[in-house]
């Protein structure tokens, strides 16, 4: 059981190992590689306020995931709810794009968590009352969103005075996250996601929810058995799901970037899978597994612009971690034993 | 050659328990051994050490003097002892010749010739070319044996083979076992059914607690000597007082319960209709796979069926989930204990939790009350004399019988109007099943109602006050056990029919 958490933390040392080699097979020193890619980003202030800045969606998307995935509902299609959620809210900020008022921000966000609930909500119905499977169309429905993002900001929602650029209005401050510290693009989007760490915590162990969520997790038919209601549950844990996608998108759009346009997530609705398995679907282990993963984002930023080596070797890294995972897991559970095969012994 | 099987001090520790303490048997072919034993006896644990599933911390194995290194299932095989599990390894969508291609080390032609050699050898009936999900139970067992005769075995261990059979099959397996023990295969024969022991096997080798407790000539035992060695207590023999009057009221009828399905894993229901009285115990007899699942799940309300009219103490309640139905009074105890009834992994106090009234109050608000789960449950452990007081543990930590007792507690501790039970006695060792068996008893006594569906005719004519067999998902009439036989039973369990 120890092992069970532990395994996480030989994911992530096998990762930085095999990354090293990657590194060296490219041609550079691996120790000063790694330097750049996992100390230098965090090395002062500013990249540490950076790398809150990354955590915070995925640790949001994470704990919200953590509930399908306990339950046995495979929601794969966060980017989705994440990118819905992010053009309601977004909507909602544009309506108010010239007017200031304390309300504006709540509103917003608000819209933002129904946005995700209502686009997670698809799927789930669709399981429920349809029988369709869960992974295909949320998965399918994230391009979906994509798209209709993309539609909004180059047609209606483009901003008039602004040359075709396919992006919406700048927001009003009053629609904007407020910034914790002066100079540094952390914001108070960070107590989201720490509130949705301590309710998730408080739902999962203590709530008769929390206890249908892990009895239906670990055993169908007993849930069936017991009589639980099983399609209220996978909806409200598709809402959840959402929700927290949702409120990521909304955190985005009004923290860091201020408007919609095209790329408003680096797929942190993606990556947000393995910081929940990481994290071992724990509340308290997402924190960690999302800082570990937000770092990898980071360290890619760092090494294409000090090794001239393309940003997306962070998701060379996060992949590694998903797969050591996997193999440690593998590993942890099964006994591995070389065999000499003798001819015929076998065959396949 | 005659083979022979000798195990020697073998020992296997678990933490906190010791499943095999200095076994030592020997084997010799010719004959055909019996390896009895409760649950948790340890019988399980040497198979799994002679088939090279675990390795044991100490003690030897050795085959014709031979000392055998046995760390995997290959090298069993490789050793030529072969095993028949109770759980079949077969894919079921695959055809009977591919299942028995899998591990073949020959080409197909010269593995077809042979295969038809043992099917005409043993007069065994069996279509190669089927799916094996078109086979009954006892067929799969016979692709099984197929496959470990196809290795020319020296060793044939049969774990619990009659588990899943009619007496039918029993019997047809039992004459090909008894023509592989005259051709020199060394037959090992696990199994807790005491009557079985004495029919086929020569020799018993009693387990009590890791350890053999005696070892001795069948024909120099009776059913009550080896039960008494084997729960190491004489046990008391329990009979139930037949408790049919005529004007006790119907607590609980069914009518027009039909069921179709499209999966060709469940059987369709054809309109039954039934009642139970008070205080009554309606026993449903079949053998698996007739419809019993379908009907429990319909009865408990996992499955809701259009149309039916199931009245529970004057009010419809067909179209109530089982939680619903539970507030009504009613509880279920499934066939299966380990992923239906619990959940192994959860803690003793959440499974107990799973069986959740209104007024139990276990989730105030829907938060859970924990406090209250735990003083209930630790009554359950004591009430139902479980063997832990530690509600903690986690279930897969229990064993059958303790787990059955767990789940029968639950279920009763609410002093349910109707009880639903499906084989509650499955697998279970001696002193388990007298003890659930009493507790059916002392339920019909406190004037509560209990369906029993089971498959062992001897615990139906032992508790019942009315007997129904299911056969194809069709009930026949409701008879007064009194005036069943279990010859009776057996012939409608055939799909005949009585008068």
């Amino acid at each position: 059981m120890a092992l069970y958490f532990f395994t996480p933390f030989i994911a992530i040392i096998l990762t930085i190992l095999g990354g090293g080699i990657i590194f060296y097979i490219l041609g550079f020193n691996p120790i000063e590689a790694l330097k750049f890619y996992f100390i230098t980003p965090i090395s002062n202030l500013y990249g540490l306020s950076e790398l809150l800045l990354k955590a915070t969606p995925l640790c949001l998307i994470a704990i919200g995931l953590s509930f399908c995935f306990k339950s046995n509902n495979w929601n794969i299609g966060a980017e989705g709810q994440l990118t819905f959620g992010a053009i309601v809210g977004g909507g909602v900020a544009l309506l108010f794009y010239n007017q200031e008022g304390f309300y504006i921000l709540p509103l917003v966000i608000i819209a933002g968590a129904i946005g995700g609930m209502i686009f997670a909500l698809i799927p789930a119905i669709l399981k429920t009352y349809f029988n369709t499977n869960e992974i295909l169309v949320s998965l399918m429905l994230v391009y979906v969103s994509k798209l209709l993002l993309d539609y909004l900001v180059v047609g209606p929602w483009s901003n008039p005075e602004g040359f075709n650029f396919p992006e919406t209005r700048q927001f009003s401050d009053s629609s904007r996250m407020p910034l914790l510290f002066e100079g540094l693009r952390i914001h108070a989007g960070i107590f989201l996601a720490l509130a949705a760490v301590m309710l998730s915590w408080f739902v999962l162990y203590k709530t008769y929810l929390g206890f249908q969520i892990k009895v239906s997790g670990l055993s169908l038919k007993t849930a069936k058995y017991a009589g639980f209601k099983g399609k209220t549950m996978i909806l409200v844990v598709f809402m959840i799901s959402g929700a927290c996608a949702g409120l990521a998108g909304v955190g985005e759009i009004t923290g860091p970037i201020g408007q919609l346009h095209r790329m408003i997530s680096p797929d942190y609705g993606f990556t947000a899978i393995i910081v929940a398995f990481l994290g071992r679907l724990n509340p308290f282990g997402i924190i960690f597994a999302s800082l570990v993963v937000a770092l990898t984002y980071l360290g890619a930023e760092t090494a294409q612009i000090f090794l001239q080596i393309p940003k997306y070797t962070g998701q060379v890294f996060q992949g590694m971690i998903l797969f050591f995972l996997l193999a440690s897991d593998y590993l942890l559970f099964f006994k591995v034993k070389i065999l000499s095969l003798k001819k015929n012994e076998f065959r396949h | 050659m005659a083979t022979d099987l000798r195990i020697s001090n073998i020992s296997k520790i678990y933490p906190g328990c010791i499943a095999n303490d200095n076994v030592s048997l020997q084997f010799k072919s010719g004959k055909i051994y019996a390896l009895l034993g409760e649950n948790g006896a340890g019988k399980s644990t040497l198979v799994k050490i002679l088939s090279g599933v675990v390795s044991p911390d100490n003690g030897e194995v050795f085959l014709n003097e031979k000392n055998l290194k046995l760390s995997s299932p290959l090298d069993a095989k490789k050793n030529k002892i072969g095993m028949v599990f109770q759980h079949f390894n077969l894919f079921e969508t695959l055809s009977v010749f591919e299942n028995l291609s899998i591990d073949a080390t020959e080409d197909n032609k010269s593995l077809r010739v042979r295969i038809n050699e043992i099917l005409k050898k043993y007069n065994f009936s069996i279509d190669l070319d089927v799916p094996v999900l078109n086979l009954s139970a006892g067929q799969k067992q016979k692709v099984e044996i197929i496959r470990c005769l196809l290795r020319s075995p020296k060793v044939l261990i049969m774990d619990e083979p009659t588990s899943v059979l009619t007496e039918q099959e029993t019997e047809e397996l039992f004459i090909s076992l008894k023509k592989f023990c005259d051709e020199g295969i060394l037959i090992i024969y696990i199994t807790h059914k005491l009557k079985e022991v004495l029919s086929l096997c020569d020799e018993v080798a009693v387990m009590r607690k890791g350890k053999v407790v005696s070892v001795s000539q069948t024909q120099n035992e009776r059913v009550e000597t080896l039960a008494n060695k084997m729960v190491g207590q004489k046990l008391a023999k329990i009979k139930k007082k037949i408790n049919i009057s005529k004007n006790k009221d119907e607590i609980f009828k069914v009518k027009h319960l039909n069921f179709y399905s499209d999966d060709p894993f469940e059987t369709n229901l054809v309109n039954l209709n039934f009642s139970v009285k008070k205080g009554e115990c309606l026993g449903i007899a079949g053998i698996s796979g007739n419809g019993q699942n379908e009907l429990f799940q319909i009865l408990s309300g996992e499955i809701i069926t259009p149309n039916t009219s199931i009245i529970f103490r004057n009010k419809e309640i067909a179209k109530l989930n089982p939680k619903q139905r539970r507030e009504y009074l009613m509880a279920f105890s499934p066939e299966d204990r380990i992923s239906q009834a619990a959940v192994p992994e959860l803690k003793i106090y959440e499974n107990v939790a799973l069986n959740n009234f209104k007024s139990s109050n276990f989730f105030e608000k829907g938060l859970v009350n924990e406090k209250k789960i735990k003083e209930h449950s630790k009554k359950i452990l004591s009430d139902f004399s479980v063997n832990t007081d530690n509600v903690e543990l986690k279930s897969q930590f229990l064993s059958g019988g303790n787990l059955q007792k767990l789940i029968l507690g639950r279920e009763l501790i609410t002093a349910p109007e109707l009880l639903i039970c499906y084989n509650p006695t499955w697998g279970l060792d001696v002193g388990a099943i007298n003890y659930i068996h009493e507790t059916l008893i002392k339920i019909n006594d406190q004037e509560k109602s209990t369906i029993l569906i089971s498959t062992d005719t001897e615990e139906l004519l032992k508790l019942s006050d009315r007997i129904a067999v299911i056969y194809k998902g069709k009930l026949s009439k409701i008879m007064p056990s009194e005036e069943v036989t279990p010859e009776k039973l057996g012939v409608l369990m055939g799909g005949g029919s009585v008068d």
